[in-house]
């Protein structure tokens, strides 16, 4: 019987790691699995670290409960047992082992938090392209004018979208978050960019992203009940055709409805 | 129609998958959704109510089944074509031929219902029949059918109310639970908001590109349905059938126009019957016959004692009953004889007026393009603004900030001596309606300046803003007004230039209405 337990929290360890492994082949990052922006493949490379450092230690233990096992059910009737229980030595080492290996992780990750959060190690020549104010349940966008900073306030010539962003890839840009009503949090999954959205605060959140596509964005922040209706995009451009999207956005609102569309000429010929 | 189905990405999810369906299985026991009814239509006699619902139903059908009715202005889908002649030496066959189609027909497939519109087989027992396959690349059709072989030439329509049935689709799963089945603005999550969602049922839409007279073009249904509400719950579906090249969305304009039309047919039925066929009226028919006798009674009585002989005994009150016999018998009468050219008027109505709003000559279009939008324009637009000639100050208030005098008053409710329980304006729902205020820079209709424009020349349909285009204001007035509004949220402040003597709106004045 003993040997079964054995077996059993071996084989255990083997499944887990080898369903995880199959599984990732299926249901990993989405999109292509690689992150899009320049800090989000630093955030992975962290991510990968962990699960290395976790599944050496999970590997690891489940190596030494499957010994431990094995050896237990061998003992013979006149075997001494060791009992470790209350060793110093081994107490000491399993704390300071983790707590050394937590505090490397702490230490190690430190650098990316702080080019992540803290605006002054953001990259200097990051642009605000946009305010973002996310309201129950959509996503409202204002850019300021082409050749333009972003300001605090509206101004006359801004721009405006709603659960569309638009951003020139291959450089760093940042937007402004805010909420009109209560806490919403902004997740592009595939650029690795989440945050909070909480009313009162202007929160910049910088990205560079590195390929041009169109990334799909959500609430990570439960809102009320159109919580799972805040569906939005992230389209990354080329700079040039980012510039001539807002010459064209800037033209559709600004229009006047002089020239009317050709059937509303034709129509008003008709009248004559 | 609101069935369970589940996809699972990957087999590595099935096993929450396995859980999520047990957690899911009540979800088909839904209760069967259905178009509610107007009250006024519930409050009809039995047999009008029953002439009523039939009209409608036959026209309509219910959510469940559908009925396209080619009557109404509305693109119920498919596509039409012409039945081709065989090859050389061979002659028809009743199951397989080739179509030359009008239009795109990739849509079309195996269950698409065909339908004979000319030729021998329209007017046989099998004017339909179900495609059982379809190449697209040849136009080859394959049919299951009892019917005889078609001739060269014959016209066919193939999966006609196909985008109803997307619409159908479309509509259950986004707008349903605030604008209700039936689109009357009823939906489980309605009693929440403020505005509440539009109750389509009137026709009525506000922010159109059409004159004042028209109603909404599919233009400006789709543009709502795309950059949603600003400032209130109707939210952007901006991503609806993302990449499906506006599909999905187009189909729930028609769905939405095909709701309208339903409930505006339903309520100028009702209204037709209403006067004198609903319990409401008869109830209040039978208070006044029993007052109009005790008034006669006691006439009489004083006659009597007074020593008048010959006084005439007042005729007794008529019961209720008796006044729902003739009132049944009058009904009966009217539903014979005169009910279904109603019917046939008040859809043509209708349809003409839907149609009449894709019309390019119903659209606003500036005489003048935008006026310079410069500090004399402005000055210009905001004594227009003050002025007796627009009184936009009136309800916008001197600053704009939406508390103009209106807002003090007790309006009357339209077409009534009544006046509503609640201070301010209201729109024609009934609903509590705040003007804007316009330094927040929020504008529902879109803040493009034509969007700004249709608003001040045709008013808000349905909401007490009225119409200045054409006559009271011309289009380069109007200019300067848009032009000053839209400066108003980047003014530090206004220079409030309020006459001294702002008249004072008399409460039973209504403006423009
Ligand atoms: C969260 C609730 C909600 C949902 C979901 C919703 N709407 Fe609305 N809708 C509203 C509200 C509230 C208004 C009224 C706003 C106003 O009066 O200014 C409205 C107004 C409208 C109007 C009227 C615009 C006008 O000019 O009068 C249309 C059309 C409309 N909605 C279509 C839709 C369609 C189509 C869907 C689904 C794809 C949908 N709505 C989903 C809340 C909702
Ligand atoms: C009888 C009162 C009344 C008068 C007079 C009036 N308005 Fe309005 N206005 C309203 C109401 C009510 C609304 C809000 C409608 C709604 O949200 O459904 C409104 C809304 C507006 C809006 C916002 C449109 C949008 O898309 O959000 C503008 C701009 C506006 N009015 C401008 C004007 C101007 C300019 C004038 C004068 C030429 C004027 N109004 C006169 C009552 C009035
Ligand atoms: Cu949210």
């Amino acid at each position: 019987m003993g040997r079964f337990w054995a077996i059993f929290f071996s084989l255990a360890a083997v499944v887990t790691v080898g369903f995880t492994a199959i599984g990732a082949e299926y249901w990993w990052f989405p999109g292509d699995g690689h992150a899009h922006t320049t800090l989000g493949k630093k955030i992975d490379d962290l991510f990968y670290l962990i699960l290395i450092i976790v599944a050496v230690t999970y590997i690891g233990t489940h190596i030494v409960l499957g010994y431990v096992l094995w050896r237990g059910a061998e003992i013979r009737k006149d075997e001494k047992v060791w009992f470790s229980h209350g060793s110093h030595a081994l107490e000491v080492i399993w704390t300071i082992v983790p707590s050394g290996i937590l505090l490397f992780i702490a230490l190690y990750q430190m650098d990316v938090w702080r080019n992540y959060r803290v605006k002054a190690y953001f990259p200097k020549k990051t642009a605000a392209v946009a305010e973002v104010t996310a309201r129950q349940f959509e996503w409202r966008i204002r850019y300021p004018a082409r050749g333009k900073t972003l300001q605090p306030r509206p101004q006359p010539d801004d721009i405006y979208t709603v659960n569309d962003i638009r951003v020139p890839a291959g450089q760093p840009v940042s937007i402004s978050l805010r909420s009109d009503d209560v806490q919403h949090a902004i997740f592009v999954p595939e650029l690795r960019v989440k945050q909070d959205a909480v009313p009162g605060l202007v929160i910049p959140v910088w990205f560079e992203v590195t390929e041009t596509g169109t990334y799909d964005m959500v609430c990570a922040e439960l809102c009320g009940w159109g919580h799972y209706k805040m569906k939005a995009r992230v389209i990354a451009t080329s700079e040039e055709d980012f510039e001539a999207w807002k010459i064209n956005a800037a033209k559709e609102q600004f229009y006047d409805g002089v020239p009317a569309t050709p059937d509303a000429v034709a129509a008003k010929a008709d009248e004559k | 129609m609101l069935r369970c189905k589940m996809t699972l990405p990957s087999w590595s999810s099935l096993l929450w998958g396995a859980c999520l369906v047990v957690l899911t299985v009540g979800c088909s026991q839904n209760p069967e959704a259905q178009f509610a009814w107007r009250d006024t239509t519930l409050d009809l006699l039995p047999k009008a109510r029953e002439g009523v619902q039939g009209a409608i139903h036959d026209a309509f059908g219910t959510p469940h089944d559908l009925v396209a009715w080619d009557k109404l202005p509305v693109d119920f889908g498919g596509v039409q074509g012409a039945v081709q002649p065989a090859a050389e030496g061979e002659t028809l066959s009743a199951t397989q031929f080739h179509v030359k189609w009008d239009g795109p027909s990739a849509g079309i497939g195996a269950g698409s219902e065909l339908l004979w519109m000319t030729g021998a087989l329209a007017k046989s027992k099998h004017p339909t029949a179900m495609v059982v396959k379809y190449d697209d690349a040849t136009k080859t059709i394959e049919l299951k059918t009892k019917g005889d072989a078609p001739a060269a030439g014959d016209r066919v329509s193939v999966g006609y109310g196909q985008q109803l049935q997307l619409g159908r689709a479309v509509y259950m799963k986004n707008c349903n639970h605030c604008h209700g089945v039936a689109g009357d603005g009823h939906g489980p999550t309605a009693q929440y908001l403020n505005p509440r969602p539009r109750d389509y049922r009137l026709g009525l839409f506000k922010f159109t590109s059409t004159l004042s007279s028209e109603k909404a073009a599919r233009e400006d249904l789709e543009r709502i349905i795309t950059n949603g509400i600003p400032g209130t719950y109707m939210p952007s579906f901006l991503l609806l059938g993302n990449n499906d090249g506006g599909k999905e969305k187009a189909a729930v304009v028609e769905y939405i126009r095909w709701l309208a039309m339903r409930g505006e047919m339903e309520k100028r039925l009702v209204d037709e019957l209403s006067g004198d066929y609903s319990q409401t009226s008869l109830d209040a028919e039978a208070v006044k016959s029993k007052k109009s006798y005790e008034e006669a009674k006691v006439e009489y009585d004083k006659a009597r004692k007074a020593g008048n002989k010959e006084a005439e005994k007042p005729e007794p009150a008529k019961s209720a009953s008796q006044l729902k016999k003739t009132a049944g018998e009058e009904l009966k009468k009217y539903l014979d004889e005169e009910f279904a050219g109603t019917i046939n008027d008040t859809s043509e109505f209708i349809a003409d007026a839907w149609k009449r709003a894709d019309d390019p000559a119903s659209r606003i279009v500036p005489t003048v393009a935008r006026v310079a939008d410069d500090a004399a324009s402005r000055e210009r637009g905001r004594l227009l603004y003050m002025s007796d000639k627009a009184k936009c100050y009136t309800c916008h208030g001197a600053k704009g900030r939406g508390n103009g005098a209106a807002i003090e008053d007790f309006w009357k409710k339209p077409g009534s001596n009544e006046t509503y329980a609640k201070r301010g304006l209201h729109d024609t729902w009934g609903n509590p309606l705040s003007p804007r205020d316009l330094t927040r820079g929020q504008y529902r209709g879109g803040r493009r300046p034509i969007d700004v424009f249709s608003r001040v020349y045709a008013g808000i349909k349905g909401t007490p803003m009225p119409a200045f285009g054409g006559t009271v204001l011309k289009d380069s007035d109007i200019w300067d007004i848009v032009n000053f509004v839209m400066s108003l949220p980047f003014e530090e402040s206004v220079p409030s230039a309020k006459p001294a003597s702002a008249p004072h709106m008399a409460a039973t004045e209504s403006v423009g209405q």
